[in-house]
């Protein structure tokens, strides 16, 4: 589904990315760990096609198409989904409007007719349930004022809303209480499938209990230094990144 | 303009210079370039007026308003009129103004709290586009103590327009408990178009609340990066971005068939954006 090669990308002509490989196929769900400033959310953003980064070398191939030739809001049509780590605020726009036109604009590009304004109410309805948000936030403009623990169950329910084919969840665990980590990794458990595939970035082990990884990979000054399975998160919550680093050291 | 026009057909005309309202209405009354007209609203009645410039050309509102007395007034600029409302409000009156500029157009309202415990409202919008150039001049007035006046003022400029505000909440010197709160909220498009914005306060009494900003800024790149990954085209995420801008302003009208109207007049605007 997803196949990164070799990746390589600069921001300010500063080199974050230097030479990621990372193979995601269908109905697996990978874990990105790593210490701060290794280049966990940079690759989450190149992915998903931030133009404030620039790619220097490498390819992605995304469900057979070279993502890297895409523009940002295609990547979205054809299936990726970026949770943010900093969900952003837009006053003046509801998020029944704002999601009324992605879901309709992604149903466009895949030859779907629009839903009908009842079909769009009860697929709101049912989504947001999903993370347990509460329906009257719809109403309001998107974020704002929305506490730490909405902002992210409300990336969740976009995830519900746009039923990627791969989402990236950039942090969704940072800031959030016991039980608010709890209600937004039942949601995306809840939202996986054979079809679809996740990358869950975290610096936290916690949220790996919810959302069980079959391959956790760790990030390292801009390279995977290390992959294994969920043992491996375990372990680096014990003993923490420094032996493998030392390793990559030597 | 036409289907704008309709709607404004639907209220109840307003001949001549002056309009009295006795007694609470509910209809809206409208008045289409009413050139010199003088509104009374009677204690304890209110009423909604629109008033609509549909030609170049001046026009000027005295508006009285009696104890108790209450008007929603929502104005609005289809054509580059000038415009000079003053409103006088007596002790307990609220007044609450809308206003619309779609192009070019210069108005200037001045407010006097005459009475206590009066309350003013102001929501203005302008839409400057092309070669345009749209002013809004707001004077509030807490001539006596226990007053309160809210007054946001929201502009967009795109290509080589101009917008402009020049706010100013004066506090006399036995105006205490004044609350008085003045917001500018601007966004500009491109490198050749300019607003500026100049809220003022000019306080003589020492015990009051008071509070003015003004921000000039772009169209944040963050919410459009936001809205592109959930599939918007960049042109669908800046024109969402505008009409919420604007959708703050036009939906504190509350006169609800003109409210519709103005959300119309507003995105047909914004297709210039």
């Amino acid at each position: 589904m997803l196949s990164v090669k070799n990746l390589h990308a600069t921001v300010d002509g500063k080199e974050i990315l230097r030479g990621i490989d990372l193979e995601v196929k269908p109905g697996e769900v990978h874990a990105i760990m790593g210490p701060n400033g290794s280049g966990k959310s940079t690759l989450a953003s190149v992915l998903a096609g931030n133009e404030k980064f620039t790619v220097t070398d490498g390819s992605v191939e995304f469900l057979g198409r070279d993502l890297l030739s895409l523009s940002i809001e295609e990547r979205a049509r054809l299936g990726l989904f970026l949770g943010f780590q900093y969900p952003v605020e837009i006053p003046g726009v509801t998020m029944a409007n704002f999601m009324k036109q992605a879901v309709n604009e992604q149903r466009l590009f895949r030859g779907e007719e629009p839903l009908t304004a009842a079909e769009f109410l009860r697929m709101m309805r049912e989504r947001s349930a999903v993370v347990e948000l509460d329906p009257k936030l719809t109403a309001r403009a998107v974020n704002e004022g929305f506490s730490g623990g909405e902002k992210k169950k409300n990336e969740i329910f976009q995830m519900a809303m746009l039923a990627p084919r791969l989402a990236i969840l950039d942090e969704t665990d940072s800031g959030l209480d016991i039980d608010a980590l709890r209600i937004v990794a039942t949601g995306v458990t809840k939202l996986h499938t054979a079809e679809n595939a996740t990358v869950v970035i975290t610096h936290y082990q916690r949220l790996l209990d919810y959302i069980v990884p079959d391959v956790v990979h760790v990030l390292y000054k801009g390279r995977i230094i290390h992959t294994g399975d969920k043992t491996l998160a375990l372990k680096l919550e014990k003993e923490g990144y420094d032996w493998l680093i030392n390793d990559c050291r030597e | 303009m036409e289907a704008f026009l309709d709607t404004i057909r639907r209220f109840r005309a307003v001949d001549g210079r002056r309009l009295t309202v006795a007694q609470s209405e509910a209809t809206p009354f409208a008045a289409v370039d009413p050139g010199q007209l003088r509104v009374e609203v009677a204690a304890g009645a209110s009423a909604q007026l629109a008033v609509v410039h549909t030609a170049a050309g001046a026009a000027s509102l005295e508006i009285d308003l009696a104890e108790g007395a209450r008007l929603a007034l929502t104005e609005v600029f289809l054509a580059e009129a000038f415009a000079e409302v003053r409103v006088r409000q007596a002790a307990g009156s609220a007044f609450a103004l809308v206003v619309v500029q779609t192009t070019s157009a210069n108005g200037s309202w001045t407010v006097g709290l005459e009475g206590r415990d009066a309350s003013c409202e102001a929501d203005c919008l302008f839409l400057a586009a092309a070669d345009e150039h749209c002013v809004v001049r707001l004077r509030t007035d807490h001539r006596v103590a226990d007053c309160r006046s809210r007054s946001l003022v929201k502009g967009a400029a795109a290509g080589r327009a101009v917008g402009e505000f020049h706010g100013l909440v004066y506090v006399a010197p036995d105006a205490q408990r004044t609350d008085a709160r003045q917001q500018s909220r601007n966004i500009v498009l491109g490198d050749a178009a300019r607003i500026v914005a100049e809220p003022q306060l000019e306080i003589y009494a020492d015990d009051v609340k008071c509070s003015h900003g003004a921000t000039v800024g772009q169209i944040d790149d963050e919410a459009i990066l936001y809205m592109r990954q959930r599939g918007l085209s960049e042109a669908q995420a800046r024109r969402l971005r505008l009409e919420g801008f604007a959708g703050d302003v036009v939906s504190r009208c509350g006169i609800e068939p003109l409210r519709e109207a103005l959300d119309a007049l507003v995105a047909a605007k914004l297709e210039l954006f």
